[in-house]
């Protein structure tokens, strides 16, 4: 599961990477499907793909002799909170400056 | 990139808010406690707060714009984080004080759900994807499987 985890990161730092979970969070797609929107060859999409997948982005179904697939936003929920923290921090702070202004004995 | 912006306005002279933004008496009464700090380009300090798992409540930042009462900005890195920035702008207003914060320089993977959340920098395109994307990380929301708080701090980690 470690490494699993690790591979999530490293798989989001390609920016070939994000741009097929951006394609994927729109619909479920066929390797073809997003190879035509890119300037990569099959065989390097399939690769991004594979990342992906071993990274529990994306979820791939068979259906006859095709594969296709699909986002898995997870993993992508916890670094959504991870930043909306870091948002609260600064809210929270910005009250409580308002609050130490605010005092007489600054 | 901005990645996080606020401006909030202040019933208060900027003289008045820049003492609060640089004397660590005071910072340690809204922010946090500021080991070391003097709002002069170069100064190394420190800020600390609890620890927490995976974090060891200390971060270390230095000071690279400072201009009483209007400007100062400090690097902020914290765990293995990579290094970012935190801009504070006093500009003086009508009722008192406009102050603007930024954090920027989030990389890796934060920085791009930073900037997808935010939609700075993205087409139109974003828009249409940006809703689906949070409603299904919302569906997913209550399962507990994913990625540990540490991976998190190591997600705004250069990864090059």
């Amino acid at each position: 599961m470690i490494a699993a985890k690790h591979d999530a990161f490293a798989a989001l730092a390609d920016p070939t990477r994000r741009r097929l979970l951006e394609l994927l969070a729109r619909s479920e797609l066929r390797v073809n499907d997003m190879a035509r929107r890119f300037d990569v060859s099959r065989p390097a999409i399939s690769q991004h793909l594979r990342v992906l997948r071993d990274a529990g982005l994306v979820r791939e179904t068979r259906v006859g002799r095709e594969r296709h697939y699909r986002l898995r936003a997870r993993p992508l929920r916890h670094v959504y909170d991870w930043v909306r923290r870091y948002e609260k921090f600064w809210d929270e702070s910005l009250r409580k400056l308002g609050d130490t202004l605010d005092r007489d004995d600054l | 990139v901005k990645s996080i912006h606020r401006e909030v306005v202040f019933p208060h002279p900027p003289e008045r808010v820049w003492k609060a933004l640089t004397d660590p008496r005071i910072l340690g009464m809204w922010l946090m406690e500021a080991d070391g700090f003097e709002p002069r380009v170069g100064c190394r300090f420190r800020f600390r707060t609890k620890p927490a798992p995976g974090f060891d409540g200390i971060i270390h930042c230095v000071v690279i714009d400072a201009e009483p009462p209007s400007r100062l900005t400090y690097t902020w890195a914290s765990g293995k984080q990579r290094s970012t920035t935190v801009r504070w702008q006093l500009h003086p207003h009508s009722d008192g004080t406009r102050l603007v914060l930024d954090h920027d320089g989030f990389g890796g993977v934060a920085g791009w759900v930073l900037k997808t959340m935010l939609g700075r920098g993205w087409g139109h395109k974003l828009r249409d994807y940006m809703p689906l994307l949070l409603e299904r990380l919302a569906a997913t929301a209550d399962n507990p499987d994913g990625i540990s708080r540490e991976g998190l701090l190591e997600c705004a980690s250069p990864r090059t």
